[in-house]
């Protein structure tokens, strides 16, 4: 009987203990990151993996591809399509299926030319699916034209 | 107004095997007692954690019979293993656990080396206990606070995911995934660690102590959970063995088993780690083990960073996308977050394996429960649930 | 008392306001309550709709209102579309004895207190209903578990109640609180602290909020009596969770902390204030511990705070006769 009045007594205080340890992080800042108004510290997304991209071979959106279907043979959930151009070895369209992607790096490291890689986009929406079907070769046009603005 | 039968539930079921519900809840109340009421916990029930469903024949509020139905979440891990070369398959290691992606991937990774006979370099060995370790302490964390809000305390989960996003932070500047990461490759590992990484780790290691001590403030000493965990659920060394249990639960039982220390791998006989068992094997046992794994698992990342080596992170001619296994069989087992997780790896020398079998701890620990939740209370069947830190789609592979 | 035509408009106006007062409160203690979720649990908690989220709760409940009415199918169509109702009109009765200032109360009555003891039994018969005619299994456990806790608690409430309507000799609210003084050390909480700490403990288990809130258990009972309720109805419970909160937090104030009493500026906002720092220790209690198991709720009653109480009453009713 003693014993168990000791034992509640402690146990209220430790339920003050644990009332003084929530209200501390009542008046503490918040930990989360207010996303439209601030973003993530652009240093933590340097290894983010977005969705692929190509890498530019020069500045009017040429790109180190060599159409060699490695990345295509590698890629677990068949999210590539390569096609090689008429002449030479540039590819002609490497199109990109963002909802099949499990972005594990089998496509980048298996490139023999080091010519795709992820980009860091976090910030990726899309509403409709076929948004998510990328044509890696216009968009790095379109960045090629950007850079040059 | 429609053709389903009305169930009174205060009613006594006259005939014990009517035909409500689906295959498995008749197959269940056939061998009701009279009186009881049926219940199915899940699959949408906010304490299974996903997909997971119970049935329990409830007398009062005591479970007299708990059955656990599996299969909802089941997605041919093991078959898509056949239909895919061996590196294709690495991703899909890490939505087996996501909780505890790493070691996963090491699982399987490990097979295939063990079977090709690769040598890995002695630093990729190293980043391997440490980027496994932290996602340990993630995944405890998670469990933690999990576990306090089926016990109906929500804020601990919220000061858990703090850390967890440390962690998670830290992990993505190597594997570049926050969640289910694929950072092993056969003969090493992805990427090589930066100064970011090890300053990060260095800042989070202290850091995390000191939590401990709040989360043991808040969390442990409280009377509340203690008096919900105590004596609670006991699993003895017996029925952990006879069901084939591992991790936390049999340790918590009093059995000091970890792969890590019985079927050494990777670096780990270098370094010096304590392995607990005990103090008891009720819930409240397996709570303190758990955190002090956490505890473990710091001093086991910390050890790794200071006798990191130098040297390359991935073999020389390491296997490429189509790589194929030599013909063989082979075993390999590695401790992840809830017990002991086996890849049985046969190949016939072909381009994708013959058969690979994932033994998933918590698909043996979830068999206890049955057996355990015999009698309990309702709110107690919870708790044991929750203490046996279930992970569905691994359960369910 | 004379049922005056003035008397009867006096009551139907001050029900209409104590309406009002109910759905602020309600509105005001969802946002107070997710934000206090929030900043314990570090992050902002309501904050895009409106300013600083400030009508979240308002577009909540024109959600809540703008729901369809989803009915399960074998419900028992009177008792389940009763059920949120009863939950509601008995609290709306039980404001009416509350003196929130001097003069400020709605119908004066000399047994205010036992008007509230007996309406708020009330409460739990609109959470048996709910779970009973829902047709579901968790809202049957949810009901069976809302009347033991719901009896077990009333009765460390009114014998703490008790020691203070000994002291003060009177069970009209009014009288109790003439009898306290304006200042902090003059109120009953300092004669009776014991019975203070009873009925703190029981109006936690009486409103079945956190950790005592078994009949709606999340994690074991998914929502527990009102699992099946949607739209309007789960409103209408909500509602009637807050209401109860507040009604048993101004018992409270009345009773141990001076009622409209304070150290200067006596009126009714010293009530408002006090009855609000009561409900924000309420909900933070609720976002602090984790929840008691059904067996050791009724045992922390039973086997503590009944013994305890009779004990205090004992002991008051010595004094109070030696003095």
């Amino acid at each position: 009987m003693f014993r168990a009045i000791v034992d509640n007594i402690k146990g209220l205080w430790s339920l003050i203990v644990g009332l003084s340890i929530t209200g501390r992080f009542f008046f503490s800042p918040v930990k989360t990151v207010h996303y439209p108004r601030q973003v993530v510290d652009p240093e933590s997304l340097a290894s983010y993996r977005g969705p692929l991209e190509l890498v530019p071979a020069d500045d009017v959106g040429g790109s180190k591809c060599v159409s060699c279907q490695m990345c295509v043979r590698a890629c677990p959930g068949n999210c590539l399509t390569v096609i090689k151009g008429k002449e030479g070895k540039a590819p002609e369209t490497y199109l990109y299926d963002f909802t099949l992607c499990c972005l594990c790096a089998a496509c980048v490291e298996s490139c023999p030319t080091s010519a795709i890689r992820f980009s860091h986009n976090v910030y990726l929406t899309a509403r409709t699916r076929e948004e998510l079907h990328m044509d890696l070769l216009a968009d790095l046009k379109a960045r090629a034209a950007k850079a040059s603005q | 107004m429609n053709n389903l039968n009305f169930i009174n539930p205060f009613s006594v079921r006259e005939d014990p095997g009517s035909s409500v519900g689906d295959l498995y809840t008749q197959n269940f109340s056939r061998h009701a007692k009279t009186g009881t009421v049926i219940l199915n916990l899940g699959p949408q029930h906010p304490s299974t954690h996903g997909v997971l469903r119970v049935i329990v024949e409830l007398e009062g509020e005591y479970v007299i019979r708990a059955e656990p139905v599996l299969g909802y979440l089941h997605r041919m891990h093991e078959k898509m293993a056949e239909v895919k070369t061996p590196w294709q398959f690495i991703p899909n290691m890490g939505r087996v656990d996501y909780l505890h992606p790493v070691a996963w991937n090491w699982a399987q990774v490990g097979a295939c080396e063990r079977l090709a006979g690769l040598e890995v370099p002695e630093r990729a060995e190293y980043l391997r206990v440490i980027s496994c370790e932290l996602n340990r302490i993630a995944s405890h964390l998670m469990w933690w606070g999990a576990f306090v809000m089926d016990l109906g305390g929500v804020t601990p989960i919220l000061y858990a995911f703090e850390e967890r996003e440390k962690i998670n932070d830290i992990l993505q500047i190597i594997t570049g995934s926050r969640l289910t990461i694929s950072y092993f490759r056969f003969g090493g590992v992805s990427a090589d660690i930066d100064e970011r990484f090890v300053r990060l780790t260095r800042e989070f290691i202290p850091y995390l102590r000191e939590r401990l001590k709040m989360y043991k403030a808040l969390v442990t000493d409280n009377v509340i959970l203690r008096r919900r965990l105590e004596d609670i659920g006991p699993m003895g060394v017996d029925i952990c063995q006879r069901y084939g249990a591992t991790g936390p639960v049999l340790r918590a039982a009093g059995l000091p088993r970890d792969v890590r220390r019985d079927i050494p791998y990777g670096v780990y006989p270098k370094l010096d780690f304590a392995i607990p068992a005990g103090p008891s094997d009720d819930c409240f046992g397996r709570y303190l083990v758990r955190l002090f794994e956490v505890e473990t698992s710091l001093n086991i990342v910390e050890q790794a960073l200071n006798e990191l080596p130098d040297g390359p992170v991935k073999m020389d001619k390491a296997p490429k996308a189509n790589w194929k296994l030599p013909a063989g069989e082979t075993y390999f087992a590695v401790e992840g977050a809830r017990g002991q997780i086996g890849v049985h790896l046969v190949s016939d020398g072909g381009k994708t394996p013959y058969r690979l079998k994932l033994r998933a701890p918590s698909f043996c620990n979830l068999s206890l429960f049955a057996e355990a939740a015999k009698g309990v209370l309702l709110a107690d069947a919870i708790a044991i649930l929750g203490s046996l830190d279930l992970v569905i789609p691994e359960v369910d592979r | 008392m004379d049922l005056s035509i003035t008397s009867l408009a006096q009551i139907i106006i001050a029900c209409l306001m104590v309406i009002g007062l109910m759905v602020a409160n309600a509105v005001v203690m969802v946002y107070f309550e997710r934000k206090t979720a929030g900043f314990i649990q570090r992050r902002p908690g309501p904050y895009e709709v409106g300013p600083r989220g400030t009508i979240q709760a308002i577009c909540d409940s024109m959600k809540l209102l703008g729901k369809q009415l989803f009915i399960p199918g074998n419900v028992d169509w009177l008792l389940y579309f009763l059920a949120p109702v009863l939950a509601f009109f008995p609290v709306l009765l039980l404001f009416l004895p509350i003196p929130f200032g001097k003069f400020l109360t709605a119908m004066s009555v000399d047994e205010g207190i036992l008007l509230i003891l007996a309406f708020s039994g009330l409460g739990v018969i609109s959470n048996i209903l709910a779970g009973w005619s829902s047709n579901n299994k968790y809202g049957l456990l949810g009901a069976a578990r809302a009347v033991s806790q719901s009896i077990a608690y009333e009765i460390p409430m009114i014998m703490s109640l008790l020691a203070v309507i000994f002291l003060s000799g009177s069970l009209n609210l009014s009288q109790i609180v003439e009898e306290q003084g304006s200042w902090p050390w003059q109120w009953n909480i300092c004669v009776q602290p014991l019975a203070f700490f009873i009925y703190l403990v029981s109006l936690v288990g009486e409103t079945n909020r956190a950790p005592f809130d078994l009949p709606e258990a999340e994690s074991e009972l998914t929502a527990g009596f009102h699992t099946e309720y949607s739209g309007m109805g789960f409103a209408l419970f909500f509602l009637s969770e807050y209401a109860n909160m507040l009604l048993v937090s101004f018992v409270c104030v009345t009773f141990f902390l001076g009622g409209w009493k304070g150290p200067f500026l006596d009126g009714f906002w010293w009530t408002f204030i006090k009855a609000y720092l009561i409900m924000m220790f309420i909900v933070w209690l609720r976002w602090t511990f984790p929840r008691v198991r059904f067996d050791q709720l009724l045992n922390i009653n039973w086997k503590w705070l009944l013994p305890l109480s009779i004990l205090n009453l004992w002991i008051t009713a010595i004094v109070v006769k030696l003095l």
